[in-house]
Protein backbone atom coordinates (compact mmCIF):
# COMPACT_ATOMS: atom_id res chain seq x y z
CA UNK A 1 0.00 0.00 0.00
CA UNK A 2 2.38 2.29 0.99
CA UNK A 3 4.90 2.99 -1.58
CA UNK A 4 1.61 3.81 -4.13
CA UNK A 5 1.44 7.50 -3.56
CA UNK A 6 5.44 7.69 -3.30
CA UNK A 7 5.74 6.11 -6.98
CA UNK A 8 2.88 8.72 -8.10
CA UNK A 9 4.96 11.58 -6.53
CA UNK A 10 7.99 10.35 -8.39
CA UNK A 11 6.31 10.06 -11.95
CA UNK A 12 4.65 13.30 -11.30
CA UNK A 13 8.18 14.59 -10.59
CA UNK A 14 9.09 14.16 -14.00
CA UNK A 15 10.84 11.26 -15.98
CA UNK A 16 14.30 13.31 -15.78
CA UNK A 17 15.40 11.97 -12.63
CA UNK A 18 15.70 8.50 -14.02
CA UNK A 19 18.05 5.91 -12.34
CA UNK A 20 16.93 4.35 -8.98
CA UNK A 21 14.39 6.27 -8.90
CA UNK A 22 12.71 5.53 -11.64
CA UNK A 23 13.37 2.13 -10.83
CA UNK A 24 10.95 2.48 -7.92
CA UNK A 25 7.92 2.99 -9.95
CA UNK A 26 7.83 -0.11 -11.70
CA UNK A 27 6.42 -3.40 -9.53
CA UNK A 28 9.59 -5.44 -10.60
CA UNK A 29 11.67 -2.40 -9.95
CA UNK A 30 10.38 -2.92 -6.27
CA UNK A 31 10.40 -5.86 -5.70
CA UNK A 32 14.45 -5.97 -7.03
CA UNK A 33 15.02 -3.45 -4.77
CA UNK A 34 13.08 -5.03 -1.51
CA UNK A 35 14.90 -8.44 -2.22
CA UNK A 36 18.26 -6.32 -2.58
CA UNK A 37 17.39 -4.92 0.54
CA UNK A 38 17.00 -8.44 2.54
CA UNK A 39 20.05 -10.20 0.61
CA UNK A 40 22.63 -7.22 1.95
CA UNK A 41 20.91 -7.79 5.44
CA UNK A 42 21.25 -11.39 5.12
CA UNK A 43 25.01 -10.95 3.63
CA UNK A 44 26.28 -9.07 6.10
CA UNK A 45 24.79 -11.62 8.65
CA UNK A 46 26.51 -14.38 7.00
CA UNK A 47 29.66 -12.88 6.61
CA UNK A 48 29.92 -11.39 10.63
CA UNK A 49 29.08 -14.54 11.95
CA UNK A 50 31.98 -15.97 13.20
CA UNK A 51 34.30 -12.83 11.57
CA UNK A 52 33.08 -10.36 13.33
CA UNK A 53 31.32 -11.63 16.05
CA UNK A 54 31.02 -15.36 17.65
CA UNK A 55 28.57 -17.67 16.11
CA UNK A 56 27.42 -18.50 20.12
CA UNK A 57 25.68 -15.38 19.84
CA UNK A 58 23.93 -14.92 16.46
CA UNK A 59 24.60 -18.14 14.60
CA UNK A 60 23.83 -17.98 10.89
CA UNK A 61 21.55 -17.65 8.42
CA UNK A 62 22.42 -20.59 6.79
CA UNK A 63 22.82 -22.60 9.87
CA UNK A 64 18.92 -21.08 10.85
CA UNK A 65 17.57 -22.13 7.67
CA UNK A 66 19.27 -25.70 7.53
CA UNK A 67 17.72 -26.34 11.03
CA UNK A 68 14.54 -25.09 9.96
CA UNK A 69 14.70 -27.47 6.38
CA UNK A 70 15.47 -30.35 9.09
CA UNK A 71 12.58 -29.21 11.22
CA UNK A 72 10.08 -29.75 8.37
CA UNK A 73 11.75 -32.78 6.73
CA UNK A 74 11.49 -34.42 10.00
CA UNK A 75 8.24 -33.09 10.68
CA UNK A 76 9.10 -32.28 14.25
CA UNK A 77 7.94 -28.32 13.47
CA UNK A 78 3.97 -29.37 13.23
CA UNK A 79 3.28 -30.38 16.80
CA UNK A 80 4.85 -27.38 17.75
CA UNK A 81 2.75 -25.35 14.96
CA UNK A 82 -0.48 -27.40 15.79
CA UNK A 83 -0.26 -26.99 19.54
CA UNK A 84 0.33 -22.87 19.45
CA UNK A 85 -2.66 -22.43 16.86
CA UNK A 86 -4.93 -24.70 18.49
CA UNK A 87 -4.84 -23.10 21.59
CA UNK A 88 -5.07 -19.29 19.50
CA UNK A 89 -7.83 -20.34 18.01
CA UNK A 90 -9.55 -22.43 20.75
CA UNK A 91 -8.90 -19.57 23.00
CA UNK A 92 -9.75 -16.79 20.87
CA UNK A 93 -13.31 -18.89 19.82
CA UNK A 94 -14.31 -19.12 24.00
CA UNK A 95 -12.75 -15.31 24.44
CA UNK A 96 -14.79 -13.58 21.47
CA UNK A 97 -17.91 -15.84 22.31
CA UNK A 98 -17.63 -15.10 26.34
CA UNK A 99 -16.96 -11.30 25.68
CA UNK A 100 -20.25 -10.53 23.61
CA UNK A 101 -22.24 -12.43 25.54
CA UNK A 102 -21.08 -10.42 28.76
CA UNK A 103 -20.84 -7.54 26.80
CA UNK A 104 -24.09 -7.83 25.89
CA UNK A 105 -25.61 -8.57 29.23
CA UNK A 106 -24.30 -5.55 30.97
CA UNK A 107 -25.36 -3.18 27.57
CA UNK A 108 -28.96 -4.33 28.26
CA UNK A 109 -28.93 -4.81 32.02
CA UNK A 110 -27.62 -1.34 33.28
CA UNK A 111 -27.67 -1.83 36.86
CA UNK A 112 -25.71 -4.78 36.43
CA UNK A 113 -23.25 -2.75 34.27
CA UNK A 114 -23.39 -0.27 37.77
CA UNK A 115 -22.87 -2.57 40.45
CA UNK A 116 -19.94 -4.99 38.40
CA UNK A 117 -18.46 -2.52 36.60
CA UNK A 118 -15.61 -1.60 38.95
CA UNK A 119 -14.12 -4.98 39.43
CA UNK A 120 -14.28 -6.02 35.79
CA UNK A 121 -11.97 -2.42 34.85
CA UNK A 122 -9.79 -3.77 37.81
CA UNK A 123 -9.41 -7.25 36.31
CA UNK A 124 -8.91 -5.45 33.09
CA UNK A 125 -6.09 -3.39 34.36
CA UNK A 126 -4.19 -6.07 35.70
CA UNK A 127 -1.63 -7.47 32.80
CA UNK A 128 -3.30 -11.13 31.93
CA UNK A 129 0.57 -12.18 31.65
CA UNK A 130 0.49 -12.04 35.11
CA UNK A 131 -2.09 -15.14 35.14
CA UNK A 132 -0.06 -16.96 32.88
CA UNK A 133 1.85 -18.91 36.28
CA UNK A 134 -1.85 -19.27 38.58
CA UNK A 135 -3.43 -20.58 34.94
CA UNK A 136 -0.15 -23.38 35.29
CA UNK A 137 -1.18 -24.50 38.44
CA UNK A 138 -4.19 -25.27 37.85
CA UNK A 139 -4.86 -26.47 34.68
CA UNK A 140 -1.14 -28.00 34.33
CA UNK A 141 1.61 -27.21 31.16
CA UNK A 142 -0.32 -28.90 28.90
CA UNK A 143 -1.89 -26.83 26.16
CA UNK A 144 -5.15 -25.68 29.13
CA UNK A 145 -3.22 -23.18 30.24
CA UNK A 146 -2.83 -22.06 27.00
CA UNK A 147 -6.31 -21.57 25.87
CA UNK A 148 -7.38 -20.07 28.99
CA UNK A 149 -4.53 -17.28 29.04
CA UNK A 150 -6.09 -16.24 25.18
CA UNK A 151 -9.36 -16.41 26.20
CA UNK A 152 -8.74 -14.21 29.51
CA UNK A 153 -7.42 -11.94 27.05
CA UNK A 154 -9.43 -11.89 24.48
CA UNK A 155 -12.78 -12.14 26.80
CA UNK A 156 -11.42 -8.38 27.52
CA UNK A 157 -10.99 -6.93 24.38
CA UNK A 158 -14.42 -8.11 23.34
CA UNK A 159 -16.37 -7.26 26.37
CA UNK A 160 -15.33 -3.52 26.08
CA UNK A 161 -16.06 -2.99 22.46
CA UNK A 162 -19.48 -4.78 22.57
CA UNK A 163 -19.96 -2.85 25.74
CA UNK A 164 -18.79 0.73 24.00
CA UNK A 165 -21.14 -0.43 20.93
CA UNK A 166 -24.30 -1.04 23.15
CA UNK A 167 -23.61 2.33 24.55
CA UNK A 168 -23.13 4.40 21.22
CA UNK A 169 -26.08 3.08 19.78
CA UNK A 170 -28.20 6.05 18.94
CA UNK A 171 -30.91 6.63 21.30
CA UNK A 172 -33.20 8.09 18.33
CA UNK A 173 -32.98 4.51 16.63
CA UNK A 174 -34.67 3.03 19.93
CA UNK A 175 -37.42 5.72 20.35
CA UNK A 176 -38.25 5.64 16.58
CA UNK A 177 -38.88 1.48 17.02
CA UNK A 178 -40.72 1.82 20.37
CA UNK A 179 -43.30 4.51 19.20
CA UNK A 180 -43.45 1.77 16.36
CA UNK A 181 -44.62 -0.55 19.14
CA UNK A 182 -41.62 -2.73 19.37
CA UNK A 183 -41.51 -4.36 22.65
CA UNK A 184 -37.81 -4.91 24.52
CA UNK A 185 -36.60 -8.21 22.10
CA UNK A 186 -37.28 -6.29 19.38
CA UNK A 187 -35.69 -3.85 19.89
CA UNK A 188 -32.44 -5.30 21.14
CA UNK A 189 -32.99 -7.59 17.76
CA UNK A 190 -33.97 -4.87 15.28
CA UNK A 191 -31.74 -2.05 16.61
CA UNK A 192 -29.19 -2.89 19.23
CA UNK A 193 -27.37 -5.82 17.54
CA UNK A 194 -27.04 -4.62 14.54
CA UNK A 195 -25.92 -1.67 15.24
CA UNK A 196 -23.46 -2.96 17.92
CA UNK A 197 -22.29 -5.92 14.87
CA UNK A 198 -19.49 -3.41 13.17
CA UNK A 199 -18.12 -2.43 16.99
CA UNK A 200 -17.63 -7.02 17.56
CA UNK A 201 -16.00 -6.94 14.57
CA UNK A 202 -13.72 -4.64 15.11
CA UNK A 203 -12.87 -6.16 18.23
CA UNK A 204 -12.72 -9.29 17.35
CA UNK A 205 -9.82 -8.03 14.34
CA UNK A 206 -7.77 -6.39 17.19
CA UNK A 207 -8.31 -9.66 19.21
CA UNK A 208 -6.75 -12.04 16.36
CA UNK A 209 -3.48 -9.82 17.41
CA UNK A 210 -3.62 -10.08 20.73
CA UNK A 211 -4.71 -13.94 21.05
CA UNK A 212 -1.59 -14.97 19.19
CA UNK A 213 0.91 -13.38 21.32
CA UNK A 214 -0.67 -14.66 24.09
CA UNK A 215 -0.59 -17.84 23.36
CA UNK A 216 3.16 -17.48 22.40
CA UNK A 217 3.91 -15.77 25.64
CA UNK A 218 1.97 -18.55 27.41
CA UNK A 219 4.31 -21.03 26.20
CA UNK A 220 7.05 -19.21 26.62
CA UNK A 221 6.42 -19.24 30.32
CA UNK A 222 5.68 -22.75 30.75
CA UNK A 223 4.69 -25.09 28.04
CA UNK A 224 6.10 -28.74 26.75
CA UNK A 225 4.41 -27.88 23.19
CA UNK A 226 4.14 -24.92 20.80
CA UNK A 227 6.60 -22.57 19.47
CA UNK A 228 7.24 -20.68 21.97
CA UNK A 229 8.50 -23.86 23.93
CA UNK A 230 10.48 -24.61 20.80
CA UNK A 231 12.00 -20.67 21.78
CA UNK A 232 12.56 -21.33 25.23
CA UNK A 233 13.80 -24.98 25.13
CA UNK A 234 16.32 -23.85 22.69
CA UNK A 235 16.85 -20.73 24.52
CA UNK A 236 17.32 -22.82 27.95
CA UNK A 237 20.07 -24.67 25.67
CA UNK A 238 22.06 -21.51 24.82
CA UNK A 239 21.16 -22.68 21.18
CA UNK A 240 20.78 -19.06 19.41
CA UNK A 241 20.22 -21.26 16.02
CA UNK A 242 17.42 -23.08 17.88
CA UNK A 243 16.00 -19.86 19.09
CA UNK A 244 16.51 -17.86 15.57
CA UNK A 245 14.63 -20.75 13.86
CA UNK A 246 11.16 -20.21 15.94
CA UNK A 247 11.47 -16.32 15.63
CA UNK A 248 11.55 -17.01 11.72
CA UNK A 249 8.48 -19.18 12.42
CA UNK A 250 6.49 -16.95 14.44
CA UNK A 251 7.08 -13.75 11.77
CA UNK A 252 5.92 -15.91 9.76
CA UNK A 253 3.30 -16.52 10.87
CA UNK A 254 2.20 -13.48 12.09
CA UNK A 255 3.08 -11.75 8.11
CA UNK A 256 0.50 -14.25 7.21
CA UNK A 257 -2.39 -13.16 9.81
CA UNK A 258 -1.80 -9.74 9.24
CA UNK A 259 -2.03 -10.13 5.20
CA UNK A 260 -5.59 -12.36 5.90
CA UNK A 261 -6.60 -9.24 8.31
CA UNK A 262 -6.44 -6.58 5.82
CA UNK A 263 -7.91 -8.65 3.34
CA UNK A 264 -10.71 -9.40 5.59
CA UNK A 265 -11.19 -5.68 6.67
CA UNK A 266 -10.50 -4.39 3.10
CA UNK A 267 -13.56 -6.93 1.70
CA UNK A 268 -16.37 -5.37 4.81
CA UNK A 269 -19.55 -4.88 3.75
CA UNK A 270 -20.50 -1.22 2.83
CA UNK A 271 -23.64 -1.67 5.06
CA UNK A 272 -22.54 1.12 7.60
CA UNK B 1 -34.31 3.78 28.47
CA UNK B 2 -35.14 0.67 29.16
CA UNK B 3 -36.89 1.46 32.83
CA UNK B 4 -39.91 2.28 31.30
CA UNK B 5 -41.21 -0.72 30.72
CA UNK B 6 -43.18 -1.56 27.60
CA UNK B 7 -46.90 -1.22 28.14
CA UNK B 8 -49.22 -3.46 26.21
CA UNK B 9 -49.74 -2.70 22.83
CA UNK B 10 -52.64 -4.63 22.38
CA UNK B 11 -54.72 -2.36 25.06
CA UNK B 12 -54.68 1.21 22.52
CA UNK B 13 -56.53 -0.95 19.65
CA UNK B 14 -59.41 -2.18 21.79
CA UNK B 15 -59.62 1.63 23.38
CA UNK B 16 -59.93 2.95 20.13
CA UNK B 17 -62.76 0.96 19.06
CA UNK B 18 -64.72 1.78 22.34
CA UNK B 19 -64.07 5.14 22.12
CA UNK B 20 -65.60 5.42 19.08
CA UNK B 21 -68.91 5.52 19.79
CA UNK B 22 -68.83 7.37 23.40
CA UNK B 23 -66.44 10.11 22.64
CA UNK B 24 -65.70 11.04 18.58
CA UNK B 25 -67.14 14.91 19.74
CA UNK B 26 -64.41 15.12 21.65
CA UNK B 27 -61.18 16.16 20.82
CA UNK B 28 -58.33 13.90 19.70
CA UNK B 29 -55.45 15.53 21.17
CA UNK B 30 -56.01 18.06 24.21
CA UNK B 31 -53.19 20.25 25.61
CA UNK B 32 -54.88 21.81 28.78
CA UNK B 33 -52.35 24.39 30.07
CA UNK B 34 -49.44 22.65 28.62
CA UNK B 35 -45.75 24.56 29.56
CA UNK B 36 -42.99 23.09 29.41
CA UNK B 37 -39.65 24.28 30.93
CA UNK B 38 -36.13 22.26 30.50
CA UNK B 39 -33.44 22.21 32.77
CA UNK B 40 -29.77 22.22 31.23
CA UNK B 41 -26.49 22.54 33.21
CA UNK B 42 -28.38 24.58 36.24
CA UNK B 43 -30.03 27.01 33.96
CA UNK B 44 -34.16 27.36 33.13
CA UNK B 45 -35.04 27.23 29.66
CA UNK B 46 -38.49 27.96 29.33
CA UNK B 47 -39.72 26.35 25.65
CA UNK B 48 -43.39 26.60 26.17
CA UNK B 49 -45.66 28.98 28.11
CA UNK B 50 -49.02 27.81 28.82
CA UNK B 51 -50.89 26.35 25.91
CA UNK B 52 -54.60 25.48 25.68
CA UNK B 53 -55.22 23.56 22.02
CA UNK B 54 -57.58 21.13 21.15
CA UNK B 55 -57.26 18.99 17.89
CA UNK B 56 -60.37 17.22 16.36
CA UNK B 57 -60.61 13.69 15.30
CA UNK B 58 -59.68 14.00 11.67
CA UNK B 59 -57.98 17.18 11.83
CA UNK B 60 -54.68 18.30 10.18
CA UNK B 61 -53.73 21.02 12.07
CA UNK B 62 -50.62 23.00 10.80
CA UNK B 63 -48.09 24.40 13.56
CA UNK B 64 -45.58 27.51 12.32
CA UNK B 65 -44.04 30.08 14.36
CA UNK B 66 -40.35 30.81 14.61
CA UNK B 67 -37.16 27.96 15.37
CA UNK B 68 -37.02 27.40 18.97
CA UNK B 69 -40.80 28.11 19.56
CA UNK B 70 -41.33 25.06 21.53
CA UNK B 71 -43.55 23.35 18.38
CA UNK B 72 -41.21 20.23 18.76
CA UNK B 73 -41.96 19.97 21.90
CA UNK B 74 -45.65 20.07 21.61
CA UNK B 75 -45.03 16.64 19.03
CA UNK B 76 -43.20 14.96 22.13
CA UNK B 77 -45.72 15.54 24.40
CA UNK B 78 -48.01 14.22 22.69
CA UNK B 79 -45.73 11.08 21.81
CA UNK B 80 -45.27 10.27 25.72
CA UNK B 81 -41.93 11.19 25.14
CA UNK B 82 -41.16 14.26 27.81
CA UNK B 83 -43.84 15.10 30.50
CA UNK B 84 -45.19 18.75 30.39
CA UNK B 85 -44.01 20.54 33.33
CA UNK B 86 -47.49 22.70 33.81
CA UNK B 87 -50.84 21.08 32.82
CA UNK B 88 -52.10 17.80 31.24
CA UNK B 89 -51.89 16.59 27.36
CA UNK B 90 -54.85 14.08 26.92
CA UNK B 91 -55.23 11.96 23.90
CA UNK B 92 -57.94 9.76 23.21
CA UNK B 93 -59.68 11.28 26.63
CA UNK B 94 -56.68 9.92 28.17
CA UNK B 95 -54.05 11.82 29.95
CA UNK B 96 -50.45 10.74 27.80
CA UNK B 97 -48.50 9.14 30.51
CA UNK B 98 -46.02 7.07 28.62
CA UNK B 99 -44.96 6.35 25.04
CA UNK B 100 -48.07 6.54 22.95
CA UNK B 101 -48.10 4.24 20.42
CA UNK B 102 -50.99 5.49 18.31
CA UNK B 103 -49.41 7.89 16.73
CA UNK B 104 -46.50 7.82 13.87
CA UNK B 105 -44.05 10.54 14.60
CA UNK B 106 -41.72 11.73 11.66
CA UNK B 107 -38.63 13.26 13.45
CA UNK B 108 -36.66 16.42 12.26
CA UNK B 109 -33.90 14.10 12.27
CA UNK B 110 -34.20 11.47 10.07
CA UNK B 111 -33.59 8.08 12.02
CA UNK B 112 -33.46 5.26 9.47
CA UNK B 113 -31.50 2.42 10.70
CA UNK B 114 -27.85 2.53 8.42
CA UNK B 115 -27.71 -1.02 8.17
CA UNK B 116 -31.01 -1.80 6.33
CA UNK B 117 -31.77 -0.82 2.82
CA UNK B 118 -34.44 1.64 1.76
CA UNK B 119 -37.06 -1.22 1.54
CA UNK B 120 -35.88 -2.83 4.87
CA UNK B 121 -36.18 0.62 6.31
CA UNK B 122 -39.68 1.44 4.88
CA UNK B 123 -40.87 -2.05 5.83
CA UNK B 124 -39.48 -2.54 9.87
CA UNK B 125 -42.66 -1.51 11.52
CA UNK B 126 -44.31 -4.53 9.65
CA UNK B 127 -41.57 -7.15 11.27
CA UNK B 128 -43.19 -6.27 14.54
CA UNK B 129 -44.93 -8.67 16.41
CA UNK B 130 -47.92 -5.83 17.41
CA UNK B 131 -48.76 -5.19 13.65
CA UNK B 132 -47.95 -8.49 12.25
CA UNK B 133 -48.27 -8.70 8.78
CA UNK B 134 -47.93 -11.80 6.24
CA UNK B 135 -44.74 -11.36 4.42
CA UNK B 136 -46.67 -10.96 1.25
CA UNK B 137 -48.54 -8.14 2.41
CA UNK B 138 -45.36 -6.06 3.71
CA UNK B 139 -44.05 -7.13 0.26
CA UNK B 140 -46.80 -5.03 -1.61
CA UNK B 141 -47.63 -2.40 0.93
CA UNK B 142 -43.63 -1.68 1.15
CA UNK B 143 -43.68 -1.33 -3.12
CA UNK B 144 -46.77 0.99 -2.61
CA UNK B 145 -44.94 2.75 -0.29
CA UNK B 146 -42.03 3.01 -2.33
CA UNK B 147 -43.94 4.48 -5.57
CA UNK B 148 -46.03 7.31 -3.32
CA UNK B 149 -42.54 8.55 -2.38
CA UNK B 150 -40.75 8.45 -5.41
CA UNK B 151 -37.90 6.61 -4.56
CA UNK B 152 -38.33 3.03 -7.39
CA UNK B 153 -35.02 2.07 -8.20
CA UNK B 154 -33.51 3.05 -5.13
CA UNK B 155 -34.85 0.11 -3.22
CA UNK B 156 -31.72 -1.84 -2.31
CA UNK B 157 -30.05 1.33 -1.66
CA UNK B 158 -28.71 2.06 2.16
CA UNK B 159 -29.45 5.31 3.94
CA UNK B 160 -25.75 6.64 3.23
CA UNK B 161 -26.16 6.50 -0.12
CA UNK B 162 -29.58 8.96 -0.33
CA UNK B 163 -29.31 12.54 -0.41
CA UNK B 164 -31.29 14.00 2.70
CA UNK B 165 -33.98 14.76 0.65
CA UNK B 166 -34.75 11.11 -0.13
CA UNK B 167 -33.58 10.17 3.43
CA UNK B 168 -36.77 11.98 4.52
CA UNK B 169 -38.66 10.35 1.99
CA UNK B 170 -38.50 7.01 3.58
CA UNK B 171 -38.65 8.26 6.55
CA UNK B 172 -42.24 9.56 5.60
CA UNK B 173 -43.03 5.95 3.51
CA UNK B 174 -41.55 4.55 7.02
CA UNK B 175 -44.08 6.27 9.10
CA UNK B 176 -47.08 6.20 6.55
CA UNK B 177 -47.31 2.03 5.97
CA UNK B 178 -48.63 1.42 9.72
CA UNK B 179 -51.41 3.35 9.20
CA UNK B 180 -50.94 5.22 12.83
CA UNK B 181 -54.66 7.19 13.40
CA UNK B 182 -52.47 10.02 14.28
CA UNK B 183 -49.28 11.34 12.24
CA UNK B 184 -47.14 13.59 14.09
CA UNK B 185 -44.82 15.35 11.75
CA UNK B 186 -42.12 18.08 12.00
CA UNK B 187 -40.86 19.96 8.99
CA UNK B 188 -41.16 16.94 6.82
CA UNK B 189 -40.74 18.68 3.88
CA UNK B 190 -38.01 20.91 4.83
CA UNK B 191 -35.21 19.27 2.75
CA UNK B 192 -37.03 18.78 -0.32
CA UNK B 193 -36.71 21.21 -3.37
CA UNK B 194 -39.75 23.04 -4.33
CA UNK B 195 -41.24 20.75 -6.78
CA UNK B 196 -40.79 17.30 -4.82
CA UNK B 197 -42.27 19.42 -1.81
CA UNK B 198 -45.33 20.41 -3.63
CA UNK B 199 -46.03 16.68 -4.39
CA UNK B 200 -45.42 15.56 -1.52
CA UNK B 201 -47.52 18.08 -0.14
CA UNK B 202 -50.52 16.47 -2.25
CA UNK B 203 -49.56 13.01 -1.59
CA UNK B 204 -49.61 13.71 2.21
CA UNK B 205 -52.99 15.41 2.58
CA UNK B 206 -54.87 12.80 -0.03
CA UNK B 207 -53.61 9.68 2.24
CA UNK B 208 -54.56 11.68 5.52
CA UNK B 209 -57.66 12.29 3.77
CA UNK B 210 -58.33 8.72 2.76
CA UNK B 211 -57.26 6.99 5.95
CA UNK B 212 -58.87 9.36 8.54
CA UNK B 213 -56.17 10.42 10.04
CA UNK B 214 -55.47 12.89 12.41
CA UNK B 215 -52.61 15.33 11.77
CA UNK B 216 -50.28 17.44 13.71
CA UNK B 217 -47.61 19.57 11.58
CA UNK B 218 -45.08 21.32 12.53
CA UNK B 219 -43.54 23.76 9.43
CA UNK B 220 -41.72 26.71 8.68
CA UNK B 221 -43.43 27.49 5.49
CA UNK B 222 -46.72 29.69 5.51
CA UNK B 223 -47.90 28.43 2.38
CA UNK B 224 -47.53 25.18 2.89
CA UNK B 225 -48.95 25.43 6.05
CA UNK B 226 -52.30 26.75 4.15
CA UNK B 227 -52.05 24.29 1.50
CA UNK B 228 -52.48 21.02 3.77
CA UNK B 229 -54.05 22.22 6.98
CA UNK B 230 -58.05 22.51 7.99
CA UNK B 231 -56.04 24.63 10.90
CA UNK B 232 -53.12 26.93 11.34
CA UNK B 233 -51.83 27.36 14.36
CA UNK B 234 -49.12 30.80 14.48
CA UNK B 235 -46.52 30.21 17.60
CA UNK B 236 -44.76 33.36 19.05
CA UNK B 237 -41.26 33.08 19.61
CA UNK B 238 -39.54 31.49 22.63
CA UNK B 239 -40.77 30.63 25.32
CA UNK B 240 -43.41 29.56 22.82
CA UNK B 241 -47.14 30.09 22.94
CA UNK B 242 -50.22 30.46 20.70
CA UNK B 243 -50.38 33.46 18.80
CA UNK B 244 -53.30 33.40 16.64
CA UNK B 245 -55.16 30.20 14.97
CA UNK B 246 -56.86 30.25 12.03
CA UNK B 247 -59.52 28.46 10.26
CA UNK B 248 -58.22 26.99 6.27
CA UNK B 249 -61.45 28.22 4.30
CA UNK B 250 -60.45 26.24 1.07
CA UNK B 251 -62.40 23.13 0.56
CA UNK B 252 -61.41 19.66 0.44
CA UNK B 253 -60.28 17.40 -1.86
CA UNK B 254 -57.97 20.49 -2.74
CA UNK B 255 -55.30 20.66 -5.36
CA UNK B 256 -52.27 21.99 -3.55
CA UNK B 257 -51.02 23.02 -7.26
CA UNK B 258 -53.78 25.56 -7.81
CA UNK B 259 -55.07 26.26 -4.53
CA UNK B 260 -52.52 28.82 -4.17
CA UNK B 261 -53.62 30.87 -6.76
CA UNK B 262 -56.72 31.55 -4.77
CA UNK B 263 -58.02 35.07 -3.28
CA UNK B 264 -59.33 33.03 -0.11
CA UNK B 265 -55.27 31.65 -0.30
CA UNK B 266 -53.63 34.90 -0.32
CA UNK B 267 -55.94 36.84 1.86
CA UNK B 268 -55.16 34.19 4.99
CA UNK B 269 -51.42 34.30 3.75
CA UNK B 270 -51.28 37.53 4.81
CA UNK B 271 -52.99 37.58 7.94
CA UNK B 272 -50.93 35.15 9.34
CA UNK B 273 -47.67 36.35 7.95
CA UNK B 274 -48.60 39.62 9.51
CA UNK B 275 -48.85 37.55 12.97
CA UNK B 276 -46.02 35.72 11.97
CA UNK B 277 -43.43 38.09 11.13
CA UNK B 278 -43.03 40.23 14.52
CA UNK B 279 -42.20 36.89 15.81
CA UNK B 280 -39.70 35.79 13.45
CA UNK B 281 -37.78 39.60 13.45
CA UNK B 282 -38.05 38.95 17.42
CA UNK B 283 -36.45 35.26 17.16
CA UNK B 284 -33.65 36.17 15.17
CA UNK B 285 -32.65 38.78 17.53
CA UNK B 286 -31.97 36.06 20.25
Amino acid sequence: MAPRPMSMTVSAAGGQQGGFAALLTTLPGLIVSRVLIIAAFLGFWQFASGRLISKFWVSSPTEIFGLLLSWIADGSLWPHLEATLTAMGVGYVIGCAGGVGIGLLFGFLPMLRRVVMPYVSGLYALPKIALAPLLVILLGVDIGSKVALVAVTTVFLLFYSTLDGIRDVDKDLVQTLRLMGATRSEVIRKVLVPATLPWIFTGMRVAVRYSFTAAVVGELIAANRGVGYLIEANAGLYNSTGVFAGVFVIVVLSVAMTEVLTRAEGQRAPAN
Amino acid sequence: MWRTENRDIERPQVMTAMEMGTSSAASKIDFAGVSKTFFARGNELQALQPVDLKVRKEEFVALVGPSGCGKSTLLNLVAGLIEPTTGTVTYDGEPVAALNFRVGYMTQKDTLLPWRTVNDNIGVSLELKCRSTSRAEAKERIAEMVDLVGLRGFEGHYPTELSGGMRKRVALARTLIYRPETLLMDEPFGALDAQLKLIMQDQLQKITQHQKMTVLFVTHDLSEAIAVADRVVVFSSRPGRIRAIRDVPLERPRDVFRVRFADSFSRLHEDLWNELKDEVIKGTDV
